[in-house]
């Protein structure tokens, strides 16, 4: 059984517009509007959740949610199959919402809200909660910012005590939240370079950069680390091996990259649990997570052409 | 058709020391009439409904009188209900809980919610362990 944790969910909101109008003056030119758009549940770890999910995984997602966005991202999850289980905590769950312009749908334009603050008491239900359920588990799943009130060391806690029962422990997150984790050996790592543009005040740009970073990681203990290098390439490290993964796909063809990412990680985290190699595993990622941009749906629905994807997928073995 | 194939896939659940105050909060936030409390095994102890709640709030000689009218004064409820507040759920929740089994006949899910005039029914696994719960909209779901 798989868990995931979005401790900061979102309704993930994405309009797609002709031209956005910025910095227009005359009243008239005020209203974009969208030629079309699209709503469902967000964060890091529910995305990984939908993926499994249309992959016939069955998973458990939890966090915190509230007010009316909250039953919404509840209700979206257990359409999809989802076995939910959250704190319910007072405010409203968090809207996200990412603009795209029609023919440059790489480069959106992203609004992210904070999550309402989450008290002592609520993080101490959601602990025991964790605790109550982890000891079924094969994969733990962190995911995504923190919300205010929640201690920076969470991610470390929560890996600490999946490591306890033998749960294999994925994180993707930046920052501080990312930094502690990493005290406690999580088996994979998935830094969110949107977050912080350098590793322990290390700048993270180029590949050998991204390399060195990411062996300083594994140096700690950590099984893995996938690091974005390019909209449609990564660097992969272990202890024993580096690789570059591409897929050969023109940026023209993505359709939407929100969630994207977190597919690419879903991929990876399905095939590493089905027992494939490393780099089945990579491909497979790389192949989720393209499909994914590829279409408007945010994590893509039609599974059976991963496959097809796949061949798209050039992987590189740099070092090891 | 088994219960697993039409249930909602929901662990909201509470601890039995969690107060009636949260406990409140909780109802009315997640929109539920009534919650299951597990133990830290996550298994069925008892379940608390909002009925639960009203009843423990209202004064101790209500189940003598023919109709809610004949209480003299509402404040009496809050006054009670300001007793129990910090009470924890094993106080007033009901320990001999109905429930399924993940692997039963939807049958047996439906005739115990329609002949106990119920809501809904907790849903466990063969450890004993909260898996989920079916609603009554849940028997209807899949001819839709």
């Amino acid at each position: 059984m798989i868990i995931t944790v979005t401790l900061s969910p979102a309704i993930d909101k994405v309009y797609w517009v002709d031209h956005l109008k910025i910095g227009e003056v005359a009243q008239d030119s005020f209203l974009t509007r969208a030629t079309r758009s699209l709503t469902s549940a967000g964060g890091k770890g529910i995305n990984v959740s939908i993926l499994l999910s249309r992959l016939q995984v069955d998973n458990i997602a939890m966090g915190f949610v509230a007010g009316h966005t909250g039953h919404v991202v509840v209700r979206d999850l257990r359409d999809e199959g989802i076995t939910t289980n959250f704190v319910w905590t007072h405010g409203e769950t968090r809207t996200n919402v990412t603009i795209l312009e029609n023919g440059r749908e790489h480069i959106p334009i992203k609004v992210n809200e904070t999550s309402t603050p989450v008290t002592p008491l609520e993080l101490d239900r959601f602990f025991r909660r964790f605790r109550r359920i982890v000891p079924n588990a094969e994969w733990v799943v962190l995911g995504g910012v923190l919300p205010p009130g929640a201690p920076p060391d969470v991610y470390r806690q929560l890996t600490s005590i999946a490591n306890q029962h033998g749960a294999r422990v994925v994180v993707t997150a930046g920052g501080r939240a990312l930094a502690e984790s990493l005290l406690a050996c999580p088996y994979l790592v998935k830094p969110d370079l949107r977050e912080s543009v350098s590793l322990e005040g290390s700048p993270v740009v180029t590949v050998s950069e991204i390399i060195a970073a990411g062996k300083k990681i594994v140096s700690c203990g950590v099984e893995m680390i996938v690091m974005t290098h390019e909209v449609t390439g990564d660097i992969v490290i272990t202890k024993d091996a580096v690789w570059e993964i591409q897929a050969r796909v023109k940026t023209t063809q993505i359709k939407n990259i929100v969630g994207a990412d977190d597919a690419l990680l879903g991929g990876i985290i399905y095939q590493l649990d089905r027992g494939a190699d490393v780099e089945h595993a990579l491909r497979f990622g790389m192949a989720t997570g393209i499909l994914s941009a590829e279409s408007e749906e945010k994590i893509c629905r039609n599974i059976n052409r991963i496959e097809n994807e796949m061949n798209l997928i050039s992987l590189e073995r740099l070092e090891g | 058709m088994k219960v697993h194939e039409i249930m909602t896939r929901d662990l909201t659940s509470v601890e039995a020391d969690v107060t009636i105050r949260e406990l409140i909060f909780i109802l009315d936030n997640a929109r539920m009439p009534n919650i299951p409390v597990v133990n830290d095994a996550n298994q069925l102890l008892g379940i608390i409904s909002e009925k639960d709640l009203i009843r423990a709030a209202l004064p101790g000689y209500f189940d003598m009188l023919h109709s809610a009218s004949f209480i003299p004064d509402l404040n009496q409820m809050a006054k009670r209900l300001s007793a129990i507040i910090d009470d924890p759920a094993e106080k007033h929740m009901q320990r001999s809980v109905l429930h399924v089994l993940a692997d039963d006949d939807v049958l047996q899910a439906a005739d115990l919610i329609i002949r106990k005039d119920i809501s809904n029914i907790p849903v466990v696994d063969g450890e004993g362990q909260l898996v989920g719960r079916v609603k009554r909209i849940d028997l209807l779901k899949p001819y839709i």
